[in-house]
């Protein structure tokens, strides 16, 4: 009982603090620009650092595969992971505004995305090596082309296009409602494969991967 | 008894939404963040203004402190503790180091703590890619070393993780509370 009770507890506190967030913005009251490099100027060693207004994120395919690897539900390798900075919308108008037709967007804030894969991926009849990349897009009204580029560790703002490997174009959905937070997630289609899904305001894309 | 109904209703909205597949991962009240060595390793790079290659980068989420008593209740004094929040912390070493005198090589792995109050003893562990230290298997640990605890006047409201340059090469610095602790990395 006296178990379960403080289960009872924890998930409450997590509930309340789900809620909280809802009200207030999740990370600190410190305002930066996420577009900005010197948001990441590191700490001398008197101060410590705040966290990031476009806090980074880390999804795995498959989903939640640290959790499932916590709980003994799977023994197998992860097949990909992508790590990203979620910048909000903040009532800006978002593609086509803040994120420009035609030019190369970061897929996120701060550094440029990073998705690693740990086996051989095919992605529309094209395969990739294990391995790391970085991943951009060059975002257009009805459909977007995807970049893999090998120019590793560093900041979004640019992008070294002689270090392209391979593009994908996917069309671009709309969907109902407007997400505020930039989001990527992986939603399974197999064992072996599920799209990577980027949501942002009212436009989702997809790449669908296979391993 | 309404506060243990009320508690119940809470518990259960949380678990019902928790549960409903197709959810959007949320933004997480520990958000995860990263630090190199050479600090700010990604802007130098398009800055063309690193002197150094990228060496380490360490990846965690950073809980926060909230009022609340964090070393000796929050983090248990004796127990392995992920470092962080969320998923266990990720260091990558980007060339073969020296910690603790034995050589480590370059690769990814999952770095846990032991807190006491004196020392904290660092572990390094090749199983990556896990959450928390609910499955910290011993057997997989490739190094423990030591370190003492610094305690300061400054209170780290978020526990915060970075390199400094020392004379004999690196320090990964963990700050949290009024505590801080360094591990020596030669380079």
């Amino acid at each position: 009982m006296r178990n379960f009770l403080s289960a009872l507890l924890i998930l409450t506190s997590a509930c309340i603090s789900c809620k909280e967030e809802n009200n207030k913005p999740a990370v600190a009251d410190v305002r930066t620009k996420a577009d900005s490099p010197a948001v990441k100027v590191l700490p001398p060693i008197t101060h410590y650092t705040v966290p990031d207004h476009s806090p980074m994120d880390m999804v795995y395919f498959p989903k939640d595969y640290p959790l499932l690897k916590m709980t003994g539900k799977t023994q197998a390798l992860p097949l990909m992971r992508v790590i990203y900075s979620r910048p909000q919308k903040e009532k800006r108008k978002i593609f086509d505004g803040l994120v420009q037709y035609d030019m190369p967007w970061r897929l996120g804030a701060n550094e440029a995305t990073e998705i690693e894969f740990f086996s051989t991926a095919t992605i529309q009849n094209k395969k990739l090596n294990p391995g790391r990349y970085i991943l951009y897009c060059i975002p257009q009204e009805t459909r977007w082309t995807f970049v893999f580029n090998s120019n590793l560790y560093s900041w979004g703002l640019e992008q070294n296009r002689q270090k392209d490997l391979l593009q994908f174009d996917a069309p671009v959905e709309k969907i109902n409602g407007s997400i505020e937070y930039f989001t990527i997630a992986t939603e399974k289609i197999s064992d072996k494969s599920a799209d990577l899904v980027f949501l942002w305001d009212d436009v989702k894309t997809k790449l669908t991967v296979s391993f | 008894m309404r506060k243990i109904l009320a508690l119940l209703v809470c518990s259960v909205s949380f678990l019902y939404s928790f549960s409903q597949s197709g959810k959007l991962p949320e933004v997480d009240k520990s958000p995860m963040d990263v630090s190199y060595y050479p600090a700010n390793y990604p802007v130098l790079k398009i800055q063309n203004k690193a002197t150094e290659p990228l060496i380490a980068r360490i990846l965690y989420s950073r809980p926060q402190k909230q009022g609340r008593k964090v070393f000796g209740e929050l983090v248990e004094y004796g127990k392995v503790w992920r470092l962080g929040a969320n998923e266990a912390t990720e260091i990558e070493f980007f060339k073969d180091v020296k910690i603790g005198g034995k050589k480590i090589a370059k690769g990814r792995y999952t770095l846990y703590a032991i807190v006491n109050e004196d020392i904290w003893t660092m572990i390094l562990n090749k199983d990556t890619d896990t959450w928390g230290a609910f499955k910290y298997d011993s057997k997989k640990d490739v190094l423990r070393t030591d370190v003492p605890v610094q305690k300061t006047n400054e209170i780290a409201e978020i526990m915060s993780m970075w390199f400094e340059k020392t004379p004999t090469g690196v320090s990964l610095v963990i700050a949290w509370e009024q505590v801080k602790v360094s591990l020596p990395i030669t380079i």
